[in-house]
């Protein structure tokens, strides 16, 4: 095989082209079960949503609804697209893949078990803030391009909201940052095994709560979820998309709360990380195959969080998510690297 | 702002009490009836489709008398009759616009015979008017199927039966013939 591959390419450059292979294969996998979690997110939600409304959910596609995603990604991958005549064309068809595109560049940062994350970058957290406020800029284009005043009203309402909670969001991380010391999601992680039961979420409570109550905002999920309120706007910033670009909003949307709940997950809950006895114990294989899964469940009990609040909290006015984000949140995480840093610096013995 | 308010607040009470209530209602059956799947048992006395009776020789009970179309609220029934051999009154035609009746049950009250009833069956669509427009031969197909066997025997005794087999009239009133009069058994 190496030297089939030595005739071909110059000498040298097996290892580097062998890398991009498994770079791509590696996203290639990504990028498959990512969006098999989104679509079956959507069927999580409405069997989680329905039971709590005391209805099933969906039921008649296949064995206990089971194939209800796939019905509606061929759903609306055939229906008709429709363009506003009043729309900006260009921008039209780009925002929808600023939207998505964003939030599915978020995963390659994100470390699924110890070992395998795409980027294993050092601004790993720089990053996914980076991505999740370009998603915005999909959600403001589109509102803008779209020449409705609904999609405009979504737009704006978006931007500001999500402007005024990323600021929440930064500074309630820089706590977890302050305490592992690095921005690599994979330090992160393994920053966590010295505290008691693997997580964070513990000593920085402060900052897990606001980090919860931004991310909601941040993906415009219930209670805050101003910028496609139904009952106001329509459907927000989408009101004119139709079809597969329509479908392209709707994932990027569940691709960004599974990539919040990564982040919860990774920051504040501990990750992929095991206990010691664990690791020691068992084979390479099996204790990281379990570290997957521990990785998976904690997103998925994230994710019932975000379920859960939908199907129990109201819609916040717009001028009690101002205040919430800039009058207790923002105030909240200032507090919290404050004390942070103060423990940090006691512990080392310089106070 | 008391203690108790502030604590209330900072610990958010009132959302973990809805949250509570969410939770613990996720693990209650839900109501959700699978229609199509699981059908509702109609209560007794339900008023279906229109059927017309038929009698013991199989013949139609009904004799045009017109009564039902006189009384019926939404003015749904027509009937058509013409004179017979030995002066006997023919129903040649007996239609119900199924799409207007509004499912009152006073034709069948009206009638002395018994001749109309309505049936348990609700379950009927169609893409045309005309699947909805019961003509004479199609509602005496529907008491053949929703009023045969003992069931539909049961039902019509219990709920179609003609009223008017209750009654007991004065000697010497105008009566219908089938009516019994008192003391003349």
């Amino acid at each position: 095989m190496t030297s089939i591959l030595e005739n071909i390419v110059a000498p040298g450059s097996i290892d580097f082209m062998l890398n991009i292979g498994i770079i791509l294969l590696k996203i290639a996998i990504v990028i498959g079960m990512g969006l098999l979690h989104v679509a079956y997110a959507t069927y999580f939600e409405r069997k989680v949503i329905g039971h709590m409304q005391v209805r099933l959910g969906p039921r008649e596609v296949g064995p206990l609804g089971l194939l209800q995603p796939i019905a509606d990604g061929v759903k609306l991958f055939f229906k008709e697209d429709i363009i506003p005549s009043e729309s900006d064309k260009p921008i039209f068809y780009l925002s929808p893949v600023i939207f998505f595109i964003s939030a599915l560049t978020s995963l390659s940062v994100i470390p699924f078990f110890d070992g395998f994350v795409i980027a294993d970058i050092n601004i790993g957290l720089l990053f996914l803030f980076a991505m999740s406020s370009l998603a915005a800029y999909g959600i403001v284009m589109s509102g803008w391009s779209s020449g409705s005043k609904y999609s405009f009203l979504g737009g704006l309402r978006s931007a500001s909201q999500v402007i005024s909670y990323e600021i929440a969001m930064g500074l309630s991380l820089v706590g977890v940052m302050i305490m592992a010391g690095s921005l690599n999601l994979t330090e992160i992680v393994r920053a966590q095994q010295a505290y008691p039961l693997g997580i964070f979420a513990i000593p920085q409570f402060i900052g897990f709560f606001v980090f919860v109550v931004a991310a909601f905002a941040e993906t415009n999920r219930l209670p805050f979820d101003l910028p496609e309120a139904e009952s106001e706007l329509v459907a927000g910033y989408f009101t004119e998309y139709s079809g597969f670009r329509f479908a392209l909003f709707f994932l990027g949307e569940y691709t960004g709360m599974l990539v919040m709940s990564s982040i919860a997950s990774v920051c504040f809950l501990g990750g992929w990380g095991l206990p010691g006895f664990i690791t020691s114990n068992l084979p390479v294989f099996a204790w990281k195959a379990l570290g997957l899964a521990f990785f998976l469940v904690k997103v998925y009990a994230f994710m019932f969080l975000y379920y859960w609040v939908r199907a129990t909290l109201p819609r916040y006015r717009y001028d009690q998510l101002m205040a919430i984000g800039w009058k207790l949140l923002l105030p909240l995480a200032l507090a919290n690297i404050v004390l942070t840093g103060l423990v940090k610096i006691w512990m080392k013995g310089l106070l | 702002m008391t203690t108790n308010k502030f604590f209330r607040m900072i610990f958010f009470v009132e959302i973990a009490k809805g949250m509570a209530l969410t939770l613990k209602t996720m693990f209650t059956p839900p109501v959700t009836r699978r229609y199509p799947l699981v059908k509702r048992p109609v209560q007794p006395g339900f008023r279906g489709l229109h059927a017309l009776a038929k009698n013991e020789e199989g013949k139609l009970k009904c004799v045009g008398c017109g009564l039902c179309g006189a009384y019926c609220p939404s003015q749904c029934i027509h009937i058509y009759t013409t004179e017979g051999e030995d002066h006997n009154k023919v129903v040649d035609r007996y239609e119900i616009e199924v799409l207007r009746c509004v499912y009152c049950g006073l034709c069948v009250e009206a009638c002395p015979f018994g001749a109309i009833s309505l049936s348990e069956h609700y379950e009927y669509s169609g893409y045309t008017r005309e699947e909805f427009y019961m003509t004479k031969e199609k509602l005496l197909e529907n008491w053949d199927k929703y009023f045969g066997g003992d069931k539909g025997a049961r039902y019509y005794r219990d709920f179609w039966r003609p009223k008017s087999e209750d009654f007991t009239a004065h000697e010497g009133q105008a009566m219908f013939s089938k009516v019994k009069v008192k003391g003349k058994e």
